[in-house]
């Protein structure tokens, strides 16, 4: 016991010493990020967690008097019909941006590595879309889809295809697919300038080796390029998914949720409910599902990809 | 220690998450909320740093005036100001639907505006409701008003507001194709679809619509349903007194509209165009379409403003009578904009209240008249312009004013009436179903 004493004290002198300078790190550490974490919290944190509360209560959002209602909201919100044809759109929305917008902008990314001429021309001409303000493309795509002026039906009567023309937005069978054609228009070119970064960052030696084993066109691109992209591609459908879930601007500025709520994704329809029916509480409940469903997803692809790294 | 990094890791897990999350999407989100958000905010910001540097009283107004009609509300602020020593007001405009927005979540904040602008009926009886609104019944000159803009902002025989505009919302239709092709002024509606019928044959589009904003299209229900059952059917509906929302005369103005559809008496995608970007405008300023069913306001200022010379070929009349129908071609579709209340957390109530004065004073009126081709509703205006001078006179003439139902009826079913009167327009609902959803939604929230 005695003999012992003395390492013993050494050891948790060399323990307290290693232990403050852990902690005198974890303390900087803690500095620089305090800002980020303040604002992340009062502004992520607190927000959602205030949503959650909010949506207990039956409360206009201007009225002094809360009705505490507990899971009444969420009950409705099951029942409502209005909800699950938003819930649908936000399906479709996801499906598009996950089989549209990532293999377009990949094909972009691809093309814009030919040795064709003028590819400078194109790698603008390609990205422009993703410059331009949001409310900007939406109103330049509903004078495209104008059913009397429109660019669409006037192309589909110069080839002779009249029996397809149509009020593209007003028809409650084609606006939401004529606002998920502008979606992808507009995000594509930024999953194109993310292939395009990661592309650039693949080695050229595993090319030459390529090349000297013979293997051209399709061969170099299924077993170098793509196994290489796979990291960014799954970042992508994270960012694709999540982003359609949340979606919002374009279906505001198009069609307003309608016509009769055929377009209503989880957030316009959390939008009217909020701020045109005096429903904050019920408006709250509609963004927490909203939440939750986008936290499960991300957690699911997140689980994947692990597994899929864990598998390498 | 082991705790702290793993919480450090959470952490920035969390906030990785998150950032991931809030990518592509959100970036652009933020551009129409965050514009008129810190519009709002920097409004308050300001007010309450004036406040404390000078030592002086603040007014804030919210209004949604344009134009001309908004410089007419600073020349009224100014006179305010100059009369009243050491008070500021501050006047800030927003837009239409952003504005809806912003109050709404300021007066949930608890930060209202001293006054603020609305359309009274339903959308403020829900501020009313919630004790938010101050009750200015012995300040308001009730003499100085128009019954029907009063009435407004009236709830149980209770003044909470002061109404300065109002709208008539007549058919407009160009003279110019109309004595093209031989028509008349239709005087029934039997005549108004043989109008539609020529229109069509020769290939004009009867009406221009754009129903993408929803409101557009509700004054072609709001009209069929008042000529058919007479002006009490919506006040008995709203006041759940006899006749209701799935009545019969609201069942035949759905299927009058179906019928209007199936003749091609609207442009194609009516739904899909929008009223703000001038898809119906545009219309009628080609001559591809001979009539349009709008404001008063909207229709004169945006001509004026676009097309000066196709004023000449302009000219209204109100929607013809249904043979057999309770209603009458002298009964109009209308409503008040802007009417001004003030907000009962206001810390100045008797500033605020003068100030309420001089917005709806002779001379604010008198201006927004001339100026902005208002339809006063402040009794005794000289008016200059002779087409607003006219408007004024119909609207004075008519029997009845039918309030527009979308800011008459509590939000939740006034939503519910235009979704399903666009669900007409699109054929994608029966007369039936639309006149017992709005009734359903009704009997939940006005039977309580």
């Amino acid at each position: 016991m005695a003999i012992n004493e003395p390492s013993q004290q050494l050891n948790t002198s060399a323990g307290t010493y290693r232990k403050k300078e852990k902690r005198k790190k974890f303390l900087v550490i803690l500095g620089f990020m305090a800002p980020a974490l303040i604002i992340y919290g009062l502004y992520v944190v607190y927000a959602i967690g205030m949503t959650f509360y909010y949506s207990m209560f039956d409360w206009s959002g201007i009225d002094a008097n809360f009705d505490f209602i507990g899971i009444q909201n969420y009950i409705t919100l099951f029942q409502d019909l209005t909800f699950w044809q938003s819930l649908k759109n936000n399906t479709l929305l996801i499906a598009a941006s996950l089989f549209t917008q990532i293999p377009l902008g990949l094909i972009m990314a691809l093309l814009l590595f030919s040795p064709v001429k003028g590819m400078r021309l194109f790698r603008t001409v390609y990205f422009m879309p993703f410059l331009m303000s949001t409310v900007a493309i939406g109103i330049l795509f509903i004078y495209i889809y104008d059913a009397n002026f429109g660019l669409v039906n006037q192309l589909l009567g110069a080839v002779g295809l009249d029996s397809l023309q149509r009020g593209w937005l007003g028809n409650e069978d084609t606006a939401i697919w004529a606002v998920i054609v502008t979606i992808c228009w507009q995000f594509a070119p930024f999953y194109m300038i993310l292939f395009r970064a990661a592309i650039v960052g693949i080695p050229e030696e595993l090319y030459e080796a390529a090349d000297i084993d013979g293997a051209t066109g399709w061969k170099r691109f299924s077993n170098i390029t793509f196994p290489l992209l796979k990291p960014i591609i799954v970042t992508s459908a994270i960012l694709s998914i999540i982003g359609a879930l949340k979606y919002f601007d374009l279906i505001y500025i198009m069609t307003g949720g309608g016509p009769n709520n055929a377009t209503d994704l989880m957030a316009t329809y959390m939008y009217d409910q909020t701020f045109t029916n005096f429903n904050m509480g019920y408006g709250s409940t509609v963004s927490s599902m909203m939440f939750i469903i986008a936290f499960i997803v991300t957690v699911i692809i997140i689980t994947l990809d692990n597994k899929r790294k864990a598998d390498y | 220690m082991f705790i702290l990094k793993n919480l450090l890791f959470l952490l920035m897990g969390a906030v990785l998450l998150m950032a991931a999350g809030c990518q592509p999407s959100s970036e652009n989100m933020e551009t129409p909320d965050g514009e008129s958000e810190s519009g709002g905010e920097s409004g308050e910001e300001d007010s309450s740093e004036d406040a404390a540097s000078e030592g002086d009283d603040v007014l804030s107004v919210w209004h949604i005036e344009t134009g001309n009609a908004q410089e007419v509300l600073q020349e009224a602020a100014d006179r305010f100001e100059e009369e009243h020593d050491g008070v500021t007001v501050e006047l800030n405009q927003y837009q239409n639907d952003a504005y809806k927005e912003q109050i709404i979540t300021a007066m949930g904040g608890n930060s209202p505006p001293d006054i603020f602008h609305s359309w009274g009926g339903g959308w403020l009886e829900n501020f009313v409701n919630s004790d938010q609104v101050m009750n200015v019944t012995d300040d308001v000159e009730t003499d100085r008003f128009l019954q029907t803009g009063l009435d407004t902002v009236t709830f149980d025989d209770e003044i909470y507001g002061v109404p300065v505009g109002m709208e008539l919302t007549p058919v407009w239709y160009n003279t110019e194709i109309f004595e093209e092709h031989g028509l008349e002024v239709p005087e029934t509606y039997d005549e108004l679809l043989e109008v539609v019928e020529t229109l069509t044959a020769n290939d004009i589009i009867p009406f221009a619509l754009a129903n993408q904003p929803q409101w557009p299209g509700a004054f072609y229900l709001m009209y069929l349903a008042e000529r058919t059952g007479g002006p009490d059917l919506f006040d008995e509906a709203f006041n759940r007194s006899g006749r209701t929302f799935d009545d019969e005369a609201y069942v035949e103005a759905g299927e009058k509209i179906q019928e209007l559809v199936e003749m091609g008496a609207f442009p194609d995608g009516v739904n899909g165009m929008n009223y703000d970007n001038g898809q119906s405008r545009q219309l009628m300023y080609s001559g591809d379409a001979a009539m349009e069913i709008m404001n008063s306001g909207a229709m004169l200022n945006n001509v004026r403003d676009e097309m000066p010379e196709f004023e000449e070929n302009l000219d209204y009349f109100l929607f013809p009578e249904i043979e057999g129908g309770e209603g009458s071609q002298n009964h109009a579709v209308g409503g008040v904009s802007p009417a001004f209340s003030v907000s009962e957390k206001t810390e100045n109530p008797e500033l605020a209240v003068e100030l309420l004065k001089e917005l709806s004073s002779q001379e604010t009126a008198q201006g927004l008249s001339n100026r902005s081709g208002n339809i006063s509703a402040i009794k005794g205006v000289d008016y200059e312009d002779d087409y607003v001078e006219r408007l004024s006179n119909t609207l004075n003439e008519a029997d009845y004013l039918q309030t527009f139902y979308d800011q008459t009826l509590p939000p939740e079913v006034a939503q519910v009436h235009l979704d399903t009167t666009q669900g007409l327009f699109g054929q994608s609902i029966t007369p039936e179903e639309a006149a017992q959803e709005v009734e359903e939604t009704a009997k939940e929230t006005l039977d309580e």
